[in-house]
């Protein structure tokens, strides 16, 4: 902004969208969500809490190997598939992938014993095994975002013969000490997370919304004041009205799992200490061989860089990369700076390794 | 932070900002220290022993009104998601054999980084 612009302009413009927030506020509160994650699919496997999409090719010619996007257990898949040009999957589409997506609907209270077993020795290889039919490829590259990487790298590990061609993950934890605000709340001493899953069964989303929401608690106000200040804006508008849609739409985790995820991560730290065992199979990162790229956030307030920074030394690949990008946990992915920087990034690194 | 001294709205978006970070840091400081913890889940043990409670006392009732109790309806959805997840299995055998045969009408395979 200038610091001599006349204050008389100053003062129109503010008039001018003083008015706009009034007519446009109203139509805020009156108009519905927008639609997310509408690039056209087929659900291949719909089994309890899991899915598996297939995004319909939008070119006559693909990659050879196709990309499985994992997602996240706390959290809907449309982060990847927002909007016409703000969406993940339709870039991969258009630059030639063939895209399918592990996604996830809330458990149901009779899935509060799926354990971590459940989701790494029979959910992920069962969609492995159908990408595999459906595309007819031997392999398949793998994109794990945040807790979706943690599982893609425990299937990884586990599964050396599944057909992995490359594979990435997004701001994905892997040393759960330096979770800081997460370690202060699920703190052994005071945290009785059997209770929690002997009461509620699968672990309430309103739980985890809340754990989230804290580890900005000026964020919501202030977003609230800036969605006013810019009620002018219809790109700002839409904007904050998809990602806030997505950050409210939060999953219930299954009782067990989330049982186990609290002792064997955030308690005991197990994967980085090299101590995890799934199903009774120890767990070695190194094992992973296959092309290798570890994607974080400069400004994660989730998975801070210490969290998950060290995971690129763990892995065994010889052709491995680390990439620390401007933004934060969710911005990452699918704000701006990743239109911008990261897609491409990706599509550059794939292309040539999915041959 | 540098905002136009004539442009109060600027200002306004400055003091958001600053207020924000504050509230954030000051926040994150007192939730993260172990008493706020300690607090938080003294509490939240304390709800969950009342619903615990009252979960047992609604079995109760509805075993004496002969009705199904939360723990019944969720052994039949547990019935009913294997069925699914059996049917799930067949789907998939049945229909490999229709993917192949599809094919013909799949976009080819020999895609180039150029291309």
């Amino acid at each position: 902004m200038s610091e001599t612009a006349d204050p008389l302009d100053i003062a129109r413009t503010e008039f001018e969208r003083a008015m706009q927030r009034n007519i446009k506020g109203l139509g805020y509160f009156a108009s519905p969500n927008p639609v997310l994650g509408a690039s056209a699919k087929e659900t291949l496997i719909a089994r309890g809490t899991l899915r598996l999409y297939h995004y319909r090719p939008v070119v006559d010619e693909v990659f050879r190997v196709p990309v499985l996007l994992v997602m996240a257990t706390t959290n809907r898949g449309y982060i990847f598939d927002m909007v016409p040009g703000q969406s993940f999957v339709e870039f991969l589409l258009t630059r030639g992938y063939d895209v399918f997506m592990i996604d996830w609907e809330a458990p149901g209270p009779e899935e509060k014993t799926l354990a971590m077993e459940d989701y790494v020795l029979d959910f992920l290889p069962a969609c492995v095994e159908r990408v595999k039919a459906e595309s007819g490829e031997p392999d398949l590259s793998v994109i794990g975002y945040c807790f979706g990487g943690v599982l893609s790298l425990l299937w990884a590990a586990l599964h050396r013969d599944a057909g992995l061609k490359n594979l990435i993950t997004f701001t994905t934890p892997i040393n759960f000490k330096a979770m800081e605000a997460f370690q202060a709340w699920s703190d052994q001493r005071f945290f009785n997370v059997d209770q929690v899953v002997e009461t509620f069964g699968n672990c309430p989303a309103e739980m985890l919304y809340t754990a989230f929401s804290m580890l900005r608690p000026g964020a919501q106000i202030a977003g609230n004041v800036r969605l006013w200040d810019n009620m002018w804006n219809d790109e700002f508008v839409k904007s904050y009205r998809m990602f806030d849609r997505w950050a409210v739409d939060m999953l219930p985790l299954a009782g067990e799992y989330f049982r186990q995820t609290t002792k064997q991560l955030m308690w005991d730290n197990a994967l980085y200490e090299g101590r995890m065992t799934v199903g009774g199979r120890a767990v070695d990162l190194s094992t992973i061989t296959e092309p290798f790229m570890h994607v974080t956030a400069e400004h994660d307030h989730i998975v801070p860089a210490a969290a998950s920074a060290p995971l690129i030394d763990m892995i065994g690949s010889k052709d491995k990369q680390a990439v620390v990008l401007k933004g934060g946990h969710v911005s990452l992915v699918a704000g701006a700076n990743a239109i911008r920087r990261l897609w491409p990034q990706i599509d550059t690194w794939l292309g040539e390794k999915s041959l | 932070m540098s905002s136009n001294p004539t442009d109060p709205m600027a200002m306004f978006r400055d003091a958001v900002t600053q207020w924000e970070k504050m509230a954030n840091d000051f926040g994150g400081q007192f939730l993260g220290r172990p008493e706020t913890a300690q607090a938080m889940h003294q509490a939240t043990g304390l709800a969950l022993k009342a619903q615990q409670g009252a979960h047992e006392a609604m079995a109760k009732l509805l075993s004496a009104a002969n009705m199904p109790s939360k723990a019944d309806v969720e052994a039949i959805a547990a019935r009913m998601a294997a069925i699914e997840a059996s049917l799930a299995r067949i789907e998939a055998a049945i229909a490999a054999p229709g993917v192949a045969a599809s094919s013909a009408a799949k976009p080819k395979r020999t895609r180039t980084p150029g291309a």
